[in-house]
């Protein structure tokens, strides 16, 4: 499913410049659930921008689905996201604005779903994250576990193929933060692609394989089984 | 301490160039326009104010209803003054002025036309505050054709200010003695002259004519006089002296006259209102209007607080950047004491920084303000005399108010929350930023209609059809300086190749006399039967030069011998009278004030109306008579190398008259000229419509980026979830648009109100008030708020969102 190749990436500031990524090759099959590790300024989130396609590579090559994206404009990236990839972010972002089911539907509406099936759709999501009850609250009037499992459900909406989760349970106390790994889980064995970033060796336990990243290469990969 | 704080608010302003140069350049440009209206405000109402005894000055103003004419007029019958100083010891001294045409002056051979003259009592100098540098202001007007003239006149004719004794002579024939010099008359006086005539060289003065208003009358009370208690005893007095003569010309009392619904009564104005609030026609010089003082006051208040707002608003947005920075400093031990002082140091100091580069603005733009203005406004050090102070106080004012929200909100916050960046739900204070907004483009689009709507008039005016054709007319003036030479000059200039008519009177719808009289059905005086109308003298080439349509009957001729007693009459004047067809009807006219001889004139043809007054006044009744006047001469070319023939026709003068210079317009610039004050409030309008524009644009610039910035994260996600940039471009322009159309909402009825009742209103002849206006004001209004919003917009909708998603 996802193919890349040579992968890089520079950050320039006006003196220096970093390597972000430098060369780094991954293949993930589709149906896999990979956890990427690493310290601190390895690159990991820098290859999830790239993978969640909302940042370009300055060089090497990535194919999603078969297809080479990284030279796609904007609009193609944008195009190809929203109808394939869920996010999932360590600090939940969400819309402070919206309810829980508005922030849930708003990835449909970018697709164009019609209001009906919106509905409908939303709520059954929300219903199999359990937090129907809670629809018309606003996100801070939620428990961080509650709000990531918002998230998760706005990330799963639109039946994504892949899902890249930026330390999903980095702002959770650990037992919300097992519940979270259970429905990434479950959503793994529905057919999802997941690709977790994580610092937590815990975590790194519910996935098939860990990628290990030090300065923008991989190092190390164990197969979990 | 404070080194530190000039020091963060120095750097922090540098590295936000942007933002300070907006908020610097906005404050500045409206405090510069505020400055400039100041100024021009400030002249409008010293005027007259250079009279040490301006307060106990008051004008005899005359106030008439007859023949269904009804006025108040700036003039008085000449024996008025004389008999308010013997009736009543109330009054001090009293002064008339006569106002009368320009004079060639000579010097050496050469005639230079001098346009700013009158006649004046001996008593001037009592009333008036008119300091006299050479000559002695007690006798100086009191003899037969001797004449005060200004400092400047004694320079160019005499090449020193002591002119006194030195003679001077008016249209190459009457001699005049310099009796005094005065020093230049103040640009803010409502009379402005440089020749003052001594009123016993016109006859006209010593008449006891209570029926003939030409005297521009001003009495100068005693200390602590009540004037609304004088102006009660008016009417006593005037029965007392004018109901004799009433009696012989009408045959009815005053009482009698006032039960028929006519009126003749003697008013005051004090000397300090003449300029800006006089009620009559008639007055010596130009007049102010109190109203656009109004108005200017008003657009500069509103320019003032756009700016203020805008200043506020957006120092107040900028500090939400600054949390961070209370964050470390309070850490570090700074009190809130501190902090507060901190921002309000910055703010003053920008504050500060903008009223100077104000000033120089406004002092750059005081020519070019003048130009447009028509004034002479400088700088003088008691203008900086108050202004300085006043701009201290305004800079600590504002400073603190646009630094208080900061101060106050930013320094109150918990250390640790303001690290953690939890400081962004507390500063959406989204109501009162809107009604700012709001407020600020209500004002724009107020402006904008109003700025229109003046255009729309003028243009209006340009393009109606006046009843008759200015365009390719030119006009010789002062043709009476030629004598019995005059009417060769007429033939000749006839016979001109390229000329196709030419029409010798003063009496011309642009510019010129105008004479007024009642005109009776029978030959009796009844007011009952009489209509008040202009009277013009006339030749049979007048209707033909000027293109006047003949409605009914037919132009005068010189073939008819009995010419001499046809009259011609308008259609409102026919209207009036109830005649449709010119046959066999008769006018008669009194031929003097007191007796009772009435001639009577046979009407021979109904012209067209034309408007042979202002636009802002209706066509009335007029009457033209087939008589001799020597006024000026129009001339109708049909040639299209005009500047050859004007060579022509001033070698023609040149030969009747070596020694006068002609002087010549054209008849449709003297009609532009008639509606100069229109125009130039309507490019000060302009002006001040785009500095409206602007610094309100820079707000909304400025607060879309906070906006923007306020919204980075809510972007982000939406743009990770698959929103388009459109989209967004969409939503975060969709909320100041929506308050621009509110913004419409509240403009465009208080603008329809505004322009219908105070501008257009004062012209008889306008356009009602036009919906489209509004529309246009409104698109143009919602373009403008776009393309400055659509910047920051776009600008914000490609943003990386990887970028304003970073979790730290």
């Amino acid at each position: 499913m996802i193919k890349i190749t040579d992968l890089e990436k520079f950050y320039r500031t006006e003196e220096v410049e970093t390597i972000a990524l430098n060369k780094l090759s991954i293949h993930v099959n589709t149906g896999e659930f990979v956890a990427i590790m690493g310290p601190s300024g390895c690159g990991k989130s820098t290859l999830l921008n790239i993978l969640g396609m909302l940042d370009d590579p300055d060089g090497g090559s990535y194919v999603f689905n078969g297809i080479e994206v990284a030279h796609f404009n904007e609009r193609k990236r944008a195009d190809l996201r929203k109808h394939n990839i869920g996010f999932v972010f360590q600090s939940f972002n969400l819309i402070d604005e919206l309810t829980v089911f508005e922030n849930v539907e708003l990835p449909l509406i970018y697709t164009g779903v019609p209001s009906s099936e919106r509905v409908k759709r939303v709520e059954e999501v929300l219903d199999k994250m359990q937090i129907m009850h809670r629809r018309n609250h606003y996100p801070q009037q939620l428990s961080g576990g509650q709000q990531q499992r918002v998230a998760i459900a706005r990330a799963v909406v639109n039946k994504p193929k892949l899902i890249l989760a930026d330390e999903p349970t980095g702002n959770l106390d650990s037992s919300n933060g097992n519940d979270v790994m259970e429905l990434l889980t479950d959503l793994n064995e529905q057919g999802t692609t997941i690709i977790m970033v994580t610092h937590s060796e815990h975590d790194a336990r519910y996935s098939h394989r860990i990628i290990r990243l030090l300065d923008g290469t991989t190092v190390m990969e164990n197969i979990m089984i | 301490m404070i080194k530190n704080y000039i020091k963060t608010a120095f750097r922090n302003l540098l590295k936000n160039k942007g933002f300070t140069a907006i908020n610097i350049l906005g404050l500045a440009l409206g405090l510069a326009t505020c400055l400039l209206i100041v100024f021009y405000v400030f002249d409008e109402l010293s005027f007259d104010r250079f009279n040490t005894k301006a307060d106990r000055i008051y004008r005899v103003n005359e106030n008439v209803k007859f023949g269904g004419n009804e006025g108040i007029y700036a003039e008085c019958p000449a024996p008025t003054a004389a008999a308010l100083k013997s009736d009543f010891p109330e009054i001090e001294q009293v002064t008339r002025f006569r106002q009368r045409g320009g004079n060639q002056v000579k010097k050496g051979n050469l005639n230079i036309q001098e346009d700013n003259m009158v006649y004046a009592d001996p008593t001037l100098f009592d009333v008036f505050t008119l300091p006299m540098i050479d000559g002695s202001p007690k006798t100086a007007l009191s003899t037969t054709h001797s004449v005060v003239i200004t400092e400047k006149m004694a320079l160019k004719y005499f090449n020193t200010t002591k002119a006194a004794g030195k003679v001077l002579t008016f249209n190459d024939t009457s001699l005049y003695k310099v009796t005094g010099v005065i020093k230049n008359i103040p640009k803010q006086s409502h009379f402005n002259f440089d020749f003052i005539l001594s009123m016993p060289s016109l006859s006209e003065s010593k008449e006891d004519a209570w029926f003939s208003s030409n005297f521009d009358t001003y009495i100068l009370f005693r200390p602590g006089v009540d004037a609304k208690k004088f102006e009660a005893k008016l009417p006593e007095f005037l029965r007392k002296h004018a109901e004799p003569q009433l009696q012989s010309i009408l045959h009815m009392t005053f009482a009698k006259l006032e039960q028929t619904g006519d009126y003749f009564r003697l008013s005051l104005t004090p000397l300090l209102k003449i300029h800006l609030e006089s009620p009559t026609k008639y007055d010596m010089g130009n007049k102010g209007d109190i109203k656009i003082v109004y108005i200017f006051s008003a657009i500069a208040i509103f320019i003032l607080l756009i700016a203020c707002v805008n200043f506020m608003n957006l120092s107040t947005a900028r500090s939400a950047n600054r949390a961070k920075e209370v964050g470390v400093r309070k850490v570090l031990g700074s009190s809130r004491k501190y902090l507060i002082a901190q921002f309000l140091t910055e703010s003053v100091m920008v504050t500060l920084v903008s009223a100077i580069i104000a000033v120089a603005i406004a002092r750059g733009f005081l020519g070019l303000f003048n130009q447009v203005s028509a004034k002479e406004l400088a700088v003088t050090p008691q203008i900086i005399g108050w202004l300085l102070p006043v701009m201290i106080v305004f800079v600590i004012v504002v400073g603190c108010l646009a630094g208080s929200y900061p101060a106050l909100f930013l320094s109150g916050f918990q250390p640790i929350e303001v690290l953690k960046g939890k400081l962004a739900a507390g500063f959406k204070g989204g109501v009162f930023r809107s009604s700012l907004v709001v407020f600020q483009f209500a004002i724009s689009i107020f402006l904008i209609i109003g700025t229109i709507v003046i255009y729309n008039q003028l243009k209006y005016i340009q393009n109606k059809n006046v009843g008759y054709d200015r365009d390719h007319v030119f006009i010789v003036n002062q043709v009476w300086t030629l004598g019995n030479k005059a009417k060769t000059f007429k033939q000749e200039i006839k016979q001109l190749a390229g000329v196709k008519s030419a029409t010798m009177t003063g009496f011309l719808p642009t510019s010129g006399y105008n004479n007024n009289s009642s005109l009776f059905k029978d030959p009796v005086l009844d007011s009952k039967r009489a209509i008040q109308s202009s009277i013009w003298n006339v030749d049979e080439d007048y209707i033909p030069t000027l293109g006047i349509k003949m409605k009914a009957g037919r132009n005068f001729s010189s073939d008819m011998k009995t010419d001499s007693s046809a009259i011609i009459i308008n259609e409102a004047a026919a209207q009036l009278l109830g005649f449709t067809s010119p046959a066999n009807q008769l006018l008669y006219l009194p031929m003097d004030s007191k007796a009772k001889v009435m001639k009577p004139f046979h009407i021979i043809g109904i012209i067209k109306d034309f408007n042979f007054k202002s636009l802002r006044e209706n066509v009335t009744p007029l009457v033209l008579f087939d008589s001799e006047d020597t006024g000026a001469l129009s001339v109708r070319i049909n040639s299209t190398n005009i500047p050859a023939l004007l060579e022509q026709v001033k070698a023609k003068w040149k030969a009747v008259s070596p020694n006068l210079q002609i002087s010549y317009s054209f008849m449709d610039e003297d009609f532009d000229n008639n509606y100069r004050t229109e125009q130039r409030i309507g490019q000060i309008a302009i002006s001040f419509t785009t500095l409206a524009i602007i610094i309100a644009c820079l707000g909304l610039f400025g607060l879309a980026a906070y906006a923007a910035e306020q919204r980075t994260k809510e972007i982000g996600i939406r743009k990770v979830l698959g929103a388009s940039i459109t989209g967004i471009v969409r939503m975060l322009s969709k909320d100041f648009l929506m308050l621009v159309l509110i913004a419409i909402l509240i403009a465009a009825p208080l603008a329809w109100w505004a322009m219908t009742k105070w501008f257009l209103q004062g012209f008889a002849y306008h356009q009602p008030f036009q919906w489209w206006v509004v529309i246009l004001a409104g698109i143009s209004a919602v373009l403008i708020a776009f393309v400055t919003i659509s910047f920051q917009s776009i600008k914000a909708a490609l943003a990386n969102p990887v970028k304003s998603l970073r979790s730290e």
